[in-house]
């Protein structure tokens, strides 16, 4: 039995401070994901919530022949995306590109790799799907098999998701380029 | 990899999207006191962990014998039905195959239960896989009486009310339905298409 399977048998069987442990061990890398994600560390702590609450509350549910990570992250790309569906009813991030291009580093700079706001905003400039997908394969380094049991999406429609997302970004360094 | 994939820019962000992030140290203390405020998860009744598939170890020799207790088996049944004429698969009789169709759950059914002194009262059952989650009842006032109003397809639907996350109880207002061999005896509920109750 996997440390996983074990800490949710202590948790069903009444010892709720066994569901700690597995907080910790993917509260970080869920962090990650929702942020990038969502862009903000409100919504992503929203998210965060929602997604170990409604884990804890369905832990009955989940059986050992499936990888938690794999069942906790599918929740949490559900819990990303009402998130963002929430927030887009509540307002509209307009942001200015040439801010964006002020700040886009171009061949003459030395990439510091600090910007993590820059980083987000060039993120948060993909369509949903595509950042997703993005994340998915890129930041979260899974196969693509991993991402279709997870996202309910085919293979072949979230390679085409990563590709054009991979397609936006190089096409605006492109961009940056010849301004 | 294609080659926008493979591209230094979209290289470096994919890397610097990989560093880890920092939250509000607070933030996992408010998720474990959210967690604790719920109540303990239910294990899942023992005819749905009797229902889930297992893996059965076992020796070689073992499954040898098993699998020639099946043949012969497989051996005695075709002798059996040939000498009565029975069913053969070249001659299916008396079987129909309807395309199946999902349940419609168009008619409204409202639950009702009194537990003056619940916290929680939550409605399982085969509509709702048995999750306490899926059917928080609602109480009113302080009548003690909590309802909850869904919509379920015509048929016989089994359930049960579970106050306080732990207590199965049945529905004193309703028919048993007999024990399922499991140690539970559920509610019924028959349920006829286009009414309401």
């Amino acid at each position: 039995m996997s440390d996983d399977a074990a800490d949710v048998q202590r948790v069903l069987a009444g010892d709720v401070e066994a569901y700690a442990a597995l907080v910790d061990r993917y509260y970080d890398r869920c962090a990650r994901f929702a942020i990038r994600m969502l862009g903000n560390r409100d919504d992503a702590e929203d998210a965060l919530q929602a997604t170990f609450l409604r884990a804890y509350r369905a832990l009955n549910r989940y059986q050992e022949r499936d990888r938690f990570s794999a069942w906790l992250y599918r929740i949490l790309v559900n819990q990303c995306r009402s998130v963002a569906a929430r927030r887009a009813h509540r307002e509209r991030v307009f942001v200015r590109e040439e801010a964006l291009l002020l700040n886009a580093p171009d061949h003459s700079t030395v990439w510091t790799g600090e910007d993590e706001e820059f980083v987000q905003r060039v993120l948060n400039e993909l369509d949903p799907l595509l950042r997703e997908a993005f994340l998915l394969k890129h930041i979260e380094e899974m196969s693509y098999e991993e991402m279709s049991a997870l996202t309910g999406v085919g293979v072949s429609a979230l390679k085409m998701r990563v590709k054009r997302a991979c397609d936006r970004l190089r096409e605006r360094w492109e961009r940056i380029q010849h301004d | 990899m294609t080659d926008s994939e493979q591209h230094p820019y979209v290289e470096w962000i994919a890397s610097e999207a990989r560093r880890p992030v920092l939250m509000d140290p607070g933030a996992r203390d408010r998720i474990m006191a959210a967690v604790r405020a719920e109540p303990v998860p239910a294990p899942a009744p023992a005819w749905r962990r009797f229902l889930q598939p297992h893996v059965i170890h076992m020796s070689p020799a073992a499954t040898s014998l098993l699998a020639a207790g099946l043949v012969g088996i497989g051996v005695l049944t075709g002798v059996v039905m040939s000498n009565r004429g029975g069913l053969t698969a070249e001659h299916p009789r008396g079987v129909a195959v309807l395309p199946s169709q999902p349940p419609v759950s168009d008619t409204l059914v409202k639950f009702v239960f009194v537990a003056p002194q619940a916290q929680n009262v939550s409605l399982v059952g085969d509509f709702n896989e048995w999750d306490l989650a899926k059917t928080p009842m609602i109480r009113s006032g302080e009548s003690g009486l909590w309802t909850v109003v869904l919509p379920l397809s015509a048929g016989r639907h089994l359930y049960a009310f579970v106050v306080d996350g732990s207590s199965w109880v049945q529905d004193p207002s309703a028919p048993i339905a007999p024990d399922d061999g499991f140690g539970h005896a559920n509610s019924v509920k028959l349920v006829v298409r286009g009414s309401s109750s």
